[in-house]
C-alpha cells in the first residue's frame, strides 16, 4: 500500500521516526515529488495487519512524532540550560550565561 | 495563551495521554492535551496548574524555579556523583548445581583453573577502594562462591583492613544457592554481617527441574532456615529466574515465596547469556514473560488489598523512579547505564568487566566489555578504551528510539544487551526484546495507576517506604 504525505504538514524527521518504529514489521520505500512524499509500505513475513490498520498505525505515530518534534525543537535551548545548570561546574556558568 | 513549554515527551496509555518530563514527573491527561499545549489552545484550568507546578510549562522562558529544577535533575542522576558502588567478585565458576538456564557458564565442582587466586583478590580489593563512592557493596558470585571459603574470608578481611583508613560504608553480599552452607562459611557471614542472596525459582517441582537435581529444593530451603537462624531472618533474600517452565506458574511462585516467609519477590526474566542462550525463541519467551509478569503483579496487588504486605521488587524500582524525586541503585534501569558507573566485575581469571553480563559474554569468547586486568592501574580500567567505547552508547537520552520514548526516564540504556542480542552496542529499538519487555511493564504499571488509582496507589506508595 502507498500513503501520500504532504511535506508542508509533516517534516522529514517526523516521517523518519515513524518509519523507524514500524520498520521491525514493515519495509518502506520513500519517494518525494514536489511537496508530496509517497511512502510504499510492504509488510514483512508474519504481519497480519490489514491495510487500514497499517495506515491508521502510521498516521497515529506520525502525528505524535510531529508533536514530539515541535516540543523538542521548542525546548532544546531550555533543556540545554537546565542540564548545564544541573551538571556543569558552577565556576564555569554564570547567571548571564543562563539568561543569554 | 502565552506560556513556554519545558522539555517533555508523551505516550498514549489506557485512552489517556501520559506526559513525562526530564525529572520523571508524570501527568495523566485527556487525549488532545499535547496538541493543545503545542498550539497554545486552552486546557482545563486544574490540569494547567498541574502542568505548571510540575515543570511542563512555564510563564517565563527560564522557569523561576530553575534552580529547583536543576537540583531535582541532579538528584535523578545522583548515582553518577558517587561512581561505582557495586563491586562483584567472581570467586569461581565451580558449582554444585546444574541449572538449565545457567547464565554464568558454571562448571562442576571438580573443575580446575576456574578459581580466583589470592593475588587477584588482593588487587581487586585494592581497585575497589579506588572508587570514589563512599558506599561499597562487595558481592561474591560464582559459580558457587561458598565453595571457596578461604578466598571469601581473605577478601573480606583485606577489605576490613584497608577500610580502617578509608572509612567507607561497606556491605557484603554472598550470592549462594544455599545448598551447602558450611560452618566455615556461616562463621564468616556472622562475623562480618554478610547478607545472603540466594535463588529460589518457586515450588519444589519447578525449582528442582530448573536445577537439574532431585533434591535441590529441600537443600535450599534447609539452607535458608540455617542461614536465617544464624544470621537473622532479614539477612537472607532470594531471587527467582523465570525459566520457560516457570512462565506457567506465576501464582504458585508468588505463593511459594510467601510460604517461606519472604515479604517480596523480584520477578526476573531470563537474560540471553551463558547457557540461557540455548532457549529457542526469545520473542515468544518475552511475550509470555510479559503476561506472566502482569498475572503475578495483579495477584500481588490483590494480596495487598486483602491485607498481606508483599512487594514486587521490579515494580517498586520503577515506581520509585516514577513517583519519588529519587534515583535507584538498580543498574539495569539507569541512564547513563549502570555498567562501570555503578558496577564493576572482577572475574576469577583476573580480568575486570563492565558488568556481570559482560563477563558472561567473555565465557563465549566475546571480550567487548573487558576493561582491563586487576594488575593495571585503576584509571586504565575505568577510563580505558573499552570503557570509552561503551560510553558512546550508554545514555538513552541520546539513542534513536529512546530519545522520544514517553517512558524513557523510567527506563535505562544497556549497550551490553544490545551487543549480545543485536551485535550492535547502539541497538535497534523496534526489534529489541529488552525494549519490548521494559516498555510493556512500565506502561502496564502506568495503566494500573490510570485505571485503578485509588486501589493501587496506597499499595505502591507503601512499597517505597
Amino acid at each position: 500500500m502507498t500513503i501520500q504525505i504532504d511535506r508542508n504538514i509533516f517534516d522529514d524527521a517526523a516521517i523518519s521516526k515513524t518509519i523507524y518504529w514500524l520498520s521491525g514489521d514493515f519495509s518502506f520505500q520513500r519517494r518525494l515529488e514536489g511537496e508530496i512524499e509517497s511512502i510504499t509500505i510492504t509488510p514483512k513475513p508474519g504481519s497480519e495487519m490489514s491495510d487500514l490498520d497499517i495506515e491508521l498505525a502510521f498516521l497515529d505515530k506520525l502525528n505524535d512524532n510531529k508533536l514530539r518534534g515541535i516540543i523538542a525543537n521548542e525546548t532544546k535551548d531550555i533543556r540545554t540550560i537546565l542540564y548545564a545548570k544541573a551538571f556543569a561546574d558552577d565556576d564555569y556558568l554564570s547567571e548571564e550565561d543562563l539568561n543569554e | 495563551m502565552n506560556y513556554h513549554l519545558l522539555p517533555f515527551t508523551f505516550t498514549r496509555i489506557s485512552n489517556h495521554e501520559v506526559l513525562v518530563n526530564e525529572l520523571g514527573d508524570m501527568i495523566i491527561s485527556p487525549f488532545g492535551t499535547v496538541y493543545k499545549l503545542v498550539n497554545r489552545e486552552p486546557v482545563d484550568e486544574e490540569l494547567f496548574k498541574s502542568l505548571a507546578a510540575n515543570f511542563f510549562v512555564s510563564d517565563t522562558a527560564i522557569p523561576v524555579l530553575s534552580d529547583i529544577y536543576a537540583l531535582r535533575l541532579r538528584e535523578k542522576k545522583r548515582f553518577l556523583d558517587q561512581f561505582t558502588a557495586l563491586h562483584i567478585f567472581v570467586l569461581t565458576l565451580r558449582c554444585n548445581q546444574n541449572c538449565v538456564y545457567c547464565q554464568a557458564s558454571s562448571c562442576n565442582e571438580d573443575c580446575t583453573s576456574v578459581t580466583m587466586t589470592m593475588h587477584t583478590m588482593k588487587k581487586a580489593v585494592e581497585l575497589m577502594f579506588k572508587s570514589p563512592s563512599p558506599y561499597l557493596t562487595m558481592e561474591f558470585q560464582g559459580g558457587e562462591p561458598s565453595l571457596e571459603p578461604k578466598l571469601l574470608r581473605y577478601g573480606i578481611e583485606l577489605a576490613e583492613e584497608i577500610n580502617k583508613a578509608e572509612q567507607k560504608n561497606i556491605n557484603y553480599v554472598l550470592c549462594t544457592n544455599c545448598v551447602d552452607l558450611t560452618d566455615e562459611v556461616m562463621d564468616i557471614c556472622k562475623q562480618y554481617k554478610v547478607m545472603i542472596s540466594s535463588s529460589l525459582d518457586g515450588p519444589a517441582y519447578l525449582h528442582n527441574t530448573n536445577r537439574g537435581k532431585k533434591d535441590s529444593y529441600e537443600k535450599v530451603v534447609a539452607g535458608f532456615e540455617r542461614a536465617r537462624s544464624i544470621l537473622g531472618h532479614d539477612q537472607v533474600s532470594a531471587l527467582m529466574t523465570t525459566s520457560e517452565l516457570a512462565l506457567d506458574y506465576p501464582i504458585e511462585i508468588v505463593d511459594e515465596y510467601r510460604r517461606l516467609g519472604f515479604r517480596s519477590i523480584f520477578l526476573r526474566a531470563l537474560n540471553p547469556y551463558g547457557l540461557a542462550t540455548t532457549n529457542p525463541d526469545w520473542t515468544d519467551y518475552t511475550d509470555r514473560f510479559i503476561e506472566f509478569y502482569k498475572t503475578a503483579l495483579n495477584y500481588i496487588i490483590d494480596l495487598n488489598i486483602q491485607g498481606t504486605f508483599f512487594i514486587e521488587e521490579y515494580a517498586a524500582i520503577i515506581l520509585k523512579k516514577m513517583i519519588t524525586p529519587y534515583t535507584t541503585g538498580f543498574v539495569d534501569l539507569q541512564s547513563p547505564a549502570g555498567i562501570i558507573n555503578s558496577v564493576l566485575v572482577y572475574n576469577y581469571d583476573g580480568y575486570v568487566y563492565a558488568s556481570d553480563e559482560s563477563r558472561m559474554l567473555a565465557e563465549f569468547n566475546d571480550y567487548t566489555f573487558r576493561l582491563g586486568h586487576v594488575d593495571e592501574p585503576y584509571e586504565n580500567i575505568v577510563y580505558g578504551k573499552a570503557a570509552k567505547n561503551a560510553a558512546k552508547y550508554w545514555s538513552n537520552e541520546a539513542l534513536a528510539g529512546c530519545t522520544d520514548c514517553g517512558v524513557r526516564t523510567y527506563c535505562g540504556a544497556d549497550p551490553v544487551r544490545n551487543h549480545s542480542t543485536q551485535n550492535d552496542l547502539y541497538g535497534y529499538r523496534p526489534a529489541s526484546l529488552l525494549c519490548r519487555k521494559n516498555k510493556a511493564i512500565i506502561e502496564y504499571i502506568i495503566s494500573l495507576i490510570i485505571e485503578r488509582y485509588d486501589e493501587v496507589m496506597p499499595i505502591f506508595k507503601s512499597w517505597l517506604l
